[in-house]
């Protein structure tokens, strides 16, 4: 009887469900608006539960976490839930704004032919900086030797972060030493190790997030950071009429470039709303608000009549085709390259 | 059986005197509460230390992979984990001693007062807690930016601090709320100045709160990450970033379990050292009571 009960009950449950679209999504993705918009145009509703981390998503997917339809990986991680077989393929049919991608974007090294992607966003790992203090400190602002010279950092002592990343600061001292950011060579690993660690006494700290704030009140003059980080900070300290401006560009030697990408998970129960989200975002109103909200680069062409002028301006934000070249996506490593870049690390924060 | 004295003493006789459903009864739920939330989780992480990490996160297939010693070896390898452990609790010890020497007076402070007042002074030393952790450490970001202070181990030490205190102050007000004040009158009548009525009355009876308070401060302070990460500086590491870094940024499970047991372990350690200190100690002083 209890049996029945508790069938019948499931049944209903299936049958009787509203439309529910569930987004597992970085925080702050997605403004308010364009999901308030999303829910009216296809009458059902859309639940985000954020992460922080890419390491952070896949942690909690590994642990078994179902129910979410879409997710936004950033390339390398789109690469691991193909090969787990995590993903489920997009079927263009149902995409037909696809074409507002930029062909640059598209047929990434992760997904050729986006059989399960879809690009959403990007950022650039760059240099932000108090361009008033470095220009009468007399700096250049376009290489990596700014964070890695000590004839340079003599003038920057205590004035610079660097992101809080093993992969992001290594790649940083890899293309300064002149060799590609997914290098796996443990000599130049160690070469950049030498490095970072010549330069780490000037440095103030490893940041992840404080920088936004600290450059943008005038704590910090150099940071190591994202493209739309660097955005906020600029916009903060113009908001708050600072005696400086802060500015950011892509160094000369090159940088590592992030795209997030949707993807649906294989377990999502409506693959269908999931599909209508993705072309809802890719039409070009709806892709330009993440550009407008955050400072993200934008991979669909569409999109940029409707971008503000002082994002869709900024070469760091959008880079042009020259740029584009010298950008470069990191690869996930194997296990026990892992645990060495993590001895690495380790060593470079001790010592 | 001391710690039972506040139960009703109809239902201490049962349970002492061999009703032994009552006995079940009682210690039942919290034993299954650590069995299934302490001693399930730390075998857990024993299991895992010998595993090898999977490809995705999460751990290696046994049946492919079997069992390894290589997370041990690979720690016992380089002196710089073992470092790193050591300077945790060199942190954790300064913290807690900082803590104990601003807690004492705010305590004894509390525990003089009028009745009346002691609840509103309690109150005030929770406060902080009702705003959010983060958003206090970020706080101190702003003060200690522009004093120049601001990724330096004096930050650490004063976040944690700042963070910790009112776990030092509620078991110390707690302990010396029942001194008996006629102790120090009868003291003071014998000729026994302030500080000598300090030193060898208020703080001797006092130890059982300064070891409940160490152990509050110094144990958490041990695994904090997040103090470390905002206000340090680039050398300030501490082996709960470390453990942090090998589960939520490098996939290495395996690492990160035996990094955690090895804090486990040393903090097992302290807390058995602190608990035959206490006992030694009230039982010196309790045989009068």
């Amino acid at each position: 009887m209890k049996g029945l009960a508790l069938l019948l009950l499931m049944l209903c449950s299936l049958a009787c469900a509203e439309d529910v679209l569930y987004l597992y999504n970085w925080n702050n993705y997605i403004s308010e608006q364009t999901a308030a918009r999303f829910e009216a145009w296809c009458r059902c509703k859309l639940k985000q539960d954020y992460y922080s981390d890419n390491e952070e998503m896949l942690a909690k997917l590994e642990a078994g976490a179902t129910g979410y339809d879409l997710l936004v990986p950033t390339g390398n991680a789109v690469e691991t839930l193909i090969r787990k077989k995590e993903l489920r393929p997009i079927d263009p049919k149902q995409l037909p704004h696809f074409g507002n991608l930029h062909p640059a974007y598209r047929d990434a090294w992760y997904d050729s032919g986006n059989r399960y992607s879809v690009p959403y966003a990007y950022t650039v790992t760059l240099l932000g900086y108090n361009a008033t203090r470095l220009k009468e400190l007399g700096l250049p602002t376009d290489t990596w030797a700014l964070i890695f010279e000590p004839a340079y950092l003599k003038k920057l002592k205590g004035k610079v972060t660097v992101l809080n990343s093993q992969r992001e600061l290594m790649a940083a001292a890899l293309l300064y030493l002149g060799h590609p950011a997914q290098d796996t060579d443990p000599l130049h690993w160690q070469a950049a190790r030498d490095l970072i660690l010549r330069a780490k006494p000037y440095w103030a700290a490893f940041s992840n997030s404080t920088y936004i704030k600290d450059l943008a009140i005038g704590n910090i003059w150099v940071a190591h950071g994202y493209s739309n980080d660097m955005f906020r900070a600029r916009e903060d300290a113009k908001a708050a009429h600072r005696p400086f401006s802060v500015e950011f560009r892509i160094p000369k030697e090159g940088a590592v470039l992030a795209v997030d990408n949707f993807v649906i998970h294989k377990a999502s129960r409506r693959p269908d709303l999931a599909h209508r989200f993705i072309d809802f975002m890719l039409s070009g109103e709806n892709a330009a608000d993440v550009s407008n909200l955050i400072g993200a680069g934008n991979p669909n062409q569409a999109a940029l009549p409707h971008i503000r002028p002082e994002v869709a301006g900024e070469t760091a934000i959008f880079p042009n085709a020259a740029d584009r070249q010298r950008l470069s996506m990191l690869r996930d490593l194997e296990p026990a390259q892992r645990r060495l870049m993590s001895r690495i690390w380790t060593e470079i924060k001790v010592r | 059986m001391r710690a039972f004295s506040f139960w009703p003493k109809g239902f201490l006789q049962c349970f002492l005197k061999g009703d032994r459903l009552t006995r079940w009864l009682v210690t039942l739920p919290p034993s299954l509460f650590l069995v299934i939330f302490f001693l399930l989780p730390s075998l857990i992480m024993v299991a895992a230390s010998f595993r090898e990490p999977g490809e995705f996160g999460g751990l290696a297939p046994l049946a492919e992979r079997g069992l390894t010693l290589e997370a041990y070896r690979f720690l016992a390898e380089d002196i710089i984990y073992l470092w790193i452990l050591a300077k945790s609790f060199l942190v954790a010890g300064l913290t807690t001693l900082f803590c104990l020497l601003l807690a004492f007076p705010v305590a004894l402070l509390i525990a003089r007062s009028p009745k009346r007042q002691r609840d509103f002074l309690v109150l005030l030393v929770i406060l902080p807690f009702a705003s959010n952790f983060l958003i206090r450490i970020y706080a101190w970001i702003m003060i200690l930016g522009p004093m120049n202070l601001l990724y330096s181990p004096v930050a650490v030490i004063l976040g944690m601090v700042y963070v910790h205190l009112p776990f030092m102050v509620l078991p110390l007000y707690t302990n010396l709320e029942k001194h008996d004040p006629a102790l120090l009158e009868a003291a003071q009548d014998l000729g026994a100045g302030a500080w000598t009525r300090f030193w060898r009355i208020t703080f001797p009876l006092s130890l059982p709160g300064v070891f409940s308070g160490a152990a509050l401060v110094f144990i958490p302070v041990l695994g904090m990450f997040a103090v470390p990460e905002l206000l340090g500086g680039t050398g300030d590491i501490l082996i709960g970033n470390l453990i942090k870094e090998q589960f939520l940024d490098n996939r290495d499970w395996p690492l990160g379990a035996s990094l955690s047991l090895g804090l486990t372990a040393a903090v097992l350690g302290v807390a058995a050292l602190s608990a035959v200190l206490t006992r030694r100690r009230t039982g010196k002083l309790g045989a009068g009571t």
